[in-house]
């Protein structure tokens, strides 16, 4: 614990000194701000009126009901802080790996009662937690902005950040091992965001492979859909998970139990990887 | 005597380079033991393994084969690194942190407890004489005060074994005396210490036996009295010493070279030291100096590294 405790105080403190934290903060919140005083709603007995975005009226076509409108604006824009959020996480923690191995700082940890694996462990979870607090920020302030803007206050918002934080779990593994191999944070920026995007289109597997013209390149291609995380399926689910039955029967599909195991299995897989690449390395 | 804190036996480390796999032997059955309270200096050239003894001895090298423990413990395990204080050369304390916030990381990852890391804290940046700084960034400080607070770090869970790589680089003399003095009195309550430096004047005045590291071997080991004293020649300085007395020391065996006003005695034993001052005193000559003769630990590091290697 006290190990987890000084990795912790060490991420955040880095985060802070680098400008990190304030920067991963301040466009959080531009973010929030943006949001804020763009929407402008009436709202009269517990119905939508009226609407304004950025200033200009936007048709509502009659009285519409409030309920749908705050579960609507929440799961548009959960869908919006994952992608946010995602992009902003692996910027803020890639560097925790590389900067660690660098040459007359890594004795500094490794001289220490402390396993490799607890090393990197407690490393690990300190980095998510930072993005963990960044989430709840977001989300926090988007749900309190709703609220003040509509008088509805709905909870679902905060179990999609759940979910968001699981995507990051899953990244942040791979980012690690990037980052215990190449020792360069360029590199493990670079190659997550890579996979993240790359990961994206493989949603659409079905069709792709139906226009392969031979069978290894859609068994590969099945074969990658099967292994990496799934980046679109679980974007997908933030957006029905947060607005239920209302979701379109696509949306609904992606809370299957498959994508959230193979992404699952996908973190945990890279995550054991790099601590054993992690042990196995001499400085 | 007490028990050995750091064991090493037999110890080997081979790295394979390149594509074709090409064995590089960084240590060839190293033997060291240093006992506590014992202040021990690890020398030689560069790429002797002095480096390598030290990593391995910290579990960021494996060994290839033989054995190293640190308090009982083989160093595999990573207790045995929880009565180890480390102080490694051109070191970067993450210069975001306060000298305070380093201390309180890695007494925390030491197992500490906050209260004790807090005493501790400014026991030991009162000692160092960083304690007006205690609570700025370590990117204002400036190299020797760097070093000092790293000193601090490898100090602060008072551990058994301090393993220091070129403890006082970037020190001034003051400073290097301030830390030499530490180093002695952590010596005297019990700290068995391994220093490792190029400087030979520092490990001359701090240490009390030297290995001497040559090509992954020890070349040679033990009290830097030991190995910088001249076999059986002594310095005689008396008066008067005329042809007659230098003819006879010479008729007794021994080698005599006149040096600046003195002599320079080669005898057989101390039986035969003895013997040549009797014959001094029955001849009138008055003795007002007899010392044994000493190299410099420069001088027996110079020979040792320049001797031609022995092949088995």
């Amino acid at each position: 614990m006290k190990v987890l405790v000084a990795n912790i105080e060490d991420v955040f403190r880095e985060a802070a000194a680098r400008w990190t934290l304030i920067a991963y903060f301040c466009l959080s919140t531009i973010f929030i701000v943006i949001f804020a005083s763009a929407v402008n709603l009436d709202v009269v007995n517990g119905a939508l009126a009226g609407a304004k975005l950025f200033g200009k009226d936007v048709e509502v076509g009659g009285q519409f009901s409030i309920e749908k409108l705050v579960t609507g604006f929440e799961s548009g824009f959960a869908s919006l802080l994952y992608v946010l959020s995602i992009f902003m996480a692996i910027f803020a923690t890639a560097h925790l790996v590389p900067r660690m191995q660098d040459k007359g700082t890594i004795d500094l940890y490794l001289s220490r009662p402390v396993s490799r694996t607890k090393l990197i462990g407690s490393r690990y979870l300190a980095g998510l937690l930072l993005a963990a607090s960044n989430v709840f920020y977001l989300i926090t302030a988007v749900w309190l902005i709703v609220g003040w803007k509509t008088h509805v206050l709905h909870g679902k918002i905060f179990l999609a950040g759940g979910l968001m934080i699981f995507m990051i779990a899953s990244l942040l593994a791979f980012s690690f091992l990037i980052g215990v191999i190449t020792s360069s944070t360029g590199v493990s920026i670079m190659m997550t965001y890579g996979l993240a995007i790359f990961s994206i289109p493989l949603m659409a597997h079905q069709k792709m492979e139906a226009a392969f013209s031979s069978d290894w390149s859609a068994y590969l291609l099945r074969g990658l859909y099967l292994v990496l995380p799934k980046v679109t399926e679980i974007g997908m689910a933030v957006f029905a998970f947060v607005l239920g039955q209302q979701a379109p029967e696509e949306a609904q599909k992606a809370m299957a139990l498959q994508p959230f195991v193979t992404t699952a299995l996908f973190g945990i897989a890279c995550f054991a990887l790099a601590a054993v690449a992690f042990k196995r390395k001499e400085f | 005597m007490n028990e050995a804190v750091i064991e090493v036996s037999g110890l080997r480390k081979e790295y394979r380079s390149g594509f074709g796999r090409r064995v590089i032997t960084a240590l060839d059955g190293i033997d060291v033991t240093v006992r506590p309270g014992e202040l021990f200096g690890l020398l030689g050239p560069n790429g002797a393994g002095k480096t390598t003894t030290v990593k391995v001895l910290l579990g960021l090298t494996a060994a290839t084969a033989g054995s190293a423990r640190i308090a009982g413990l083989p160093v595999t395990n990573p207790e045995s690194r929880r009565s180890v204080g480390y102080l490694p050369e051109g070191h970067k304390i993450p210069n975001y942190l306060t000298a305070r916030q380093a201390l309180s990381i890695f007494g925390r990852m030491s197992g500490m407890e906050t209260a004790a890391i807090r005493s501790r804290s400014v026991e030991l940046l009162e000692k160092l004489k960083l304690s007006q700084w205690i609570d700025v960034r370590v990117k204002k400080f400036s190299k020797g005060m760097t070093q000092r607070l790293g000193l601090a770090c490898a100090l602060i869970h008072q551990p058994q074994v301090l393993l220091l790589d070129e403890p006082t680089d970037g020190v001034d003399p003051v400073g290097r005396r301030e830390i030499r003095d530490i180093l002695r009195e952590e010596a005297k309550n019990g700290v068995a210490v391994l220093l490792n430096s190029h400087l030979l004047s520092e490990i001359e005045l701090t240490c009390d036996r030297v290995a001497v590291l040559r090509a992954g071997k020890v070349a040679a080991q033990g009290s830097v009295e030991g190995l910088t004293r001249k076999g059986a020649k002594y310095k005689m300085v008396a008066a008067p010493i005329d042809d007659a007395l230098v003819a006879a020391f010479r008729e007794s065996g021994a080698g005599v070279d006149r040096v600046n006003g003195h002599i320079e005695l080669s005898v057989d034993n101390v039986e035969h030291l003895n013997a040549l001052v009797d014959q001094a005193r029955a001849r009138g000559a008055m003795l007002t100096e007899l010392a044994p003769l000493r190299s410099t630990l420069e001088d027996v590091f110079v020979d040792l590294v320049k001797a031609p290697e022995v092949q088995p």
